[in-house]
């Protein structure tokens, strides 16, 4: 008779853990996000939504979004066209590709952290290599080039403390590190499309790579393309480590680089803001769970070949 | 008129020989098979003659048109491949408009979305005559599904539907019957001849199973580490085959051969009893073969054996016999009705005229049989 309870004895241990490790402290944030808590105090008071009023209407948060969604999408969009682009070059080289591979791959492996560090001398306006490189190339038929020509008689841009330009070069390194793990997501979703198909299509008359492309290629990757998308907009999202290690305060210059990952930790850590932190994390779990309902959604829908 | 002509065709990947020199000549509207064993190459041969494949040397003509340079698309092909190759993200409908669409489309007519708006008649006339092709396989009713919801026959019906909706120059065909059950495979068999009957046009199809190409083909090419041995009609290759291994891979059961021995008269004798002279043939060892239905249960048989094991098809019972003194295994058929038990003594006659005689080195040795000294 006690059989029928053995399941339990099965799930029950990662029901347990699931509980405490994932569903415990969401529930614990949701509810900070009403208070005011500070660590360190032993009470907090009630706020309401006081917190999320905050979020929505202050202009530090509206350019919080707005680094974030500038950083999210343009880096989700290059990061998985240049995948698909490198892997699609890779695949169709009979040598070296596991050279090209790697090498695309190395920033991904590589700790952002101290890859940042080497960036920020690369950047740097007066002895990087980027306008040493730049200020080379004055002079020549570059400078018919209008930016280029401004650049050439005053001095090329201070790529991370201008405000006009840092979150873009900020995206740059995300992208330059990012697009290595897409690739690699996209070759193992080549190797997936049976070498039949592109038999049969040409067999059916398509004469053009591009042809090919959409016959074949784009359709069958459809699935790694939901899940790559998917992956790309979270792994945006969660971008800290750059912000972090250019700008450790204020988040860039006129807060042009404050993106959510480092609003909470500005908050939450080194303000000691608990509440508001709490408050942000849960609008970010709420870009996340929708995103991950359209992937689950298309999933489903449409990318399910049986 | 097409006929397709493969000459000294050569295919070696790395250093295994595939292909070796091949000539095959295949007249319009013809069903030629590619039989033999796996690894013939006989699939290799079929990929190059569709252009999937480069030759190492040779040429293939279609029609007067020599196209070994010519890439698959433009050859005028159409191919059902083994695993079907369908596109899965299409339906059935937009599978077989596929090749239509290819062709008689321009680039634009085919981009996205602005594309059907420019060529809606042209699209209509195209979908028409995927209707009237479905209609034929009688397929109407899934052309809504994607092929994840067919079954193998479905889906096999739509790869051959795909490869029907333009009239190509021939049809290819890479074992599509293999991925079936048994009972489907065989009722496939009757409506492909049916459907080159109805089409006349050339079929070129290749299988390992010996049975499909006798049952179906106008000719067959039995093909052997790389090479043909042997080219023609069902019926000849049968009856009538040049060699040990072409005989031995066609028929089944398989022929029996015994190894015999011819005398300075030109006497054969097979398992110890003389089957009479044959001129212009010297004193040697050789093999005989002869099919299980020349040899026939008989009382008075000149050749016994103890019955070993039974086959039972139904309409046939084979029946395994070993006989005394001899290493060979004779294999007999036998009708239900009158078919002895196991480990039962029989007697059995050999027609000397059905006798197949090959030289030690497996090639044919016609030989004209003088004296008719027929078992009794």
């Amino acid at each position: 008779m006690g059989n029928q309870r053995a399941y339990l004895w099965c799930i029950g241990p990662a029901l347990i853990l699931m509980f405490l490790i994932l569903l415990l402290p969401i529930f614990i944030a949701a509810g900070m996000s009403f208070t005011n808590y500070s660590l360190g105090n032993t009470s907090a008071d009630f706020v309401g939504l006081e917190n999320y009023e905050q979020i929505f209407t202050r202009s530090t948060y509206a350019k919080m979004f707005g680094a974030t969604f500038r950083y999210v999408f343009l880096v989700v969009p290059m990061t998985v066209g240049l995948g698909l682009g490198a892997a699609l070059l890779i695949n169709s080289l009979t040598r070296f590709g596991e050279v090209y591979k790697t090498i695309y791959f190395l920033p991904v492996m590589s700790a952002l952290i101290a890859m940042a560090i080497v960036w920020e001398f690369a950047f740097h306006p007066t002895i990087g290599i980027i306008n040493a490189t730049l200020e080379r190339g004055c002079g020549t038929f570059l400078e018919g080039w209008t930016w280029y020509a401004k650049g050439c008689a005053r001095t090329f841009p201070l790529w991370l403390t201008d405000r006009d330009y840092a979150i873009w070069t900020v995206s740059f390194i995300g992208i330059w590190q990012g697009f290595g793990f897409n690739m690699v997501l996209y070759l193992a979703g080549l190797t997936g499309i049976p070498r039949d198909l592109y038999h049969a299509a040409e067999m059916d008359g398509t004469q053009s790579a591009w042809d090919r492309f959409c016959l074949v290629t784009w359709p069958m990757l459809g699935p790694t393309t939901v899940f790559v998308v998917t992956i790309s907009f979270i792994r945006s999202f969660q971008v800290f480590d750059t912000v972090e290690a250019f700008y450790p305060q204020g988040g860039g210059p006129s807060k042009s680089v404050y993106v959510m990952m480092f609003a909470i930790y500005e908050k939450a850590i080194q303000q000691n803001l608990m509440g508001i932190g709490a408050a942000i994390t849960m609008v970010f779990l709420g870009f996340v769970m929708i995103l991950t309902l359209i992937q689950r959604w298309l999933v489903e829908r449409r990318t399910h070949y049986a | 008129m097409s006929s397709i002509s493969l000459r000294t065709i050569t295919k070696s990947f790395g250093d295994a020989m595939v292909l070796d020199g091949v000539d095959l000549d295949i007249k319009d509207g013809k069903f030629v098979t590619l039989v033999g064993p796996s690894g013939c190459g006989k699939s290799t041969l079929l990929r190059i003659l569709a252009g999937l494949e480069a030759t190492d040397a040779g040429t293939v003509t279609i029609g007067k048109r020599d196209v070994t340079q010519t890439r698959p698309s433009l050859r005028n092909l159409a191919m059902v491949f083994q695993s079907y190759a369908l596109y899965p993200h299409l339906s059935v409908a937009q599978n077989m408009l596929t090749p239509l669409l290819m062709r008689d489309l321009t680039k634009t007519q085919r981009l996205p979305v602005i594309g059907p708006l420019i060529s809606r008649a042209k699209r209509k006339a195209l979908t028409a005559q995927v209707d009237a092709v479905a209609q034929t396989l009688k397929i109407t009713e899934l052309l809504t599904r994607k092929p994840g919801q067919l079954s193998g026959g479905q889906r096999q019906r739509v790869a051959l539907g795909r490869a029907m909706v333009r009239n190509p120059v021939a049809f290819l065909m890479d074992e599509p019957l293999s991925n079936l059950d048994a009972a489907l495979r065989v009722h496939m068999r009757s409506e492909l001849t049916e459907l080159h009957r109805r089409l006349k046009t050339t079929f070129v199809y290749v299988t390992h199973d010996q049975a499909e190409a006798l049952t179906m083909s106008d000719r067959m090419a039995v093909m052997m580490g790389g090479k043909i041995l042997q080219f023609g009609r069902p019926d000849d290759i049968y009856r009538d085959p040049n060699s040990l291994a072409v005989a031995r891979f066609v028929g089944s059961p398989a022929i029996n051969t015994l190894s015999s021995e011819i005398d300075e008269q030109g006497t054969l004798t097979v398992l110890g009893e003389s089957m009479g002279r044959f001129s212009g043939l010297s004193q040697q060892s050789v093999v005989v073969g002869i099919r299980p239905e020349h040899l026939t249960l008989s009382k008075t048989g000149r050749f016994g054996g103890m019955v070993k094991h039974r086959e039972n098809l139904g309409s046939d019972v084979f029946l395994h016999l070993v006989v005394d003194g001899h290493a060979d295994v004779v294999v007999v058929r036998a009708t239900p009705a009158h078919a002895p038990a196991l480990a039962a003594q029989v007697r059995f006659t050999m027609s000397s005229d059905h006798l197949l005689i090959f030289g030690a080195d497996g090639q044919r040795l016609r030989a004209e049989h003088t004296t008719s000294k027929v078992a009794v």
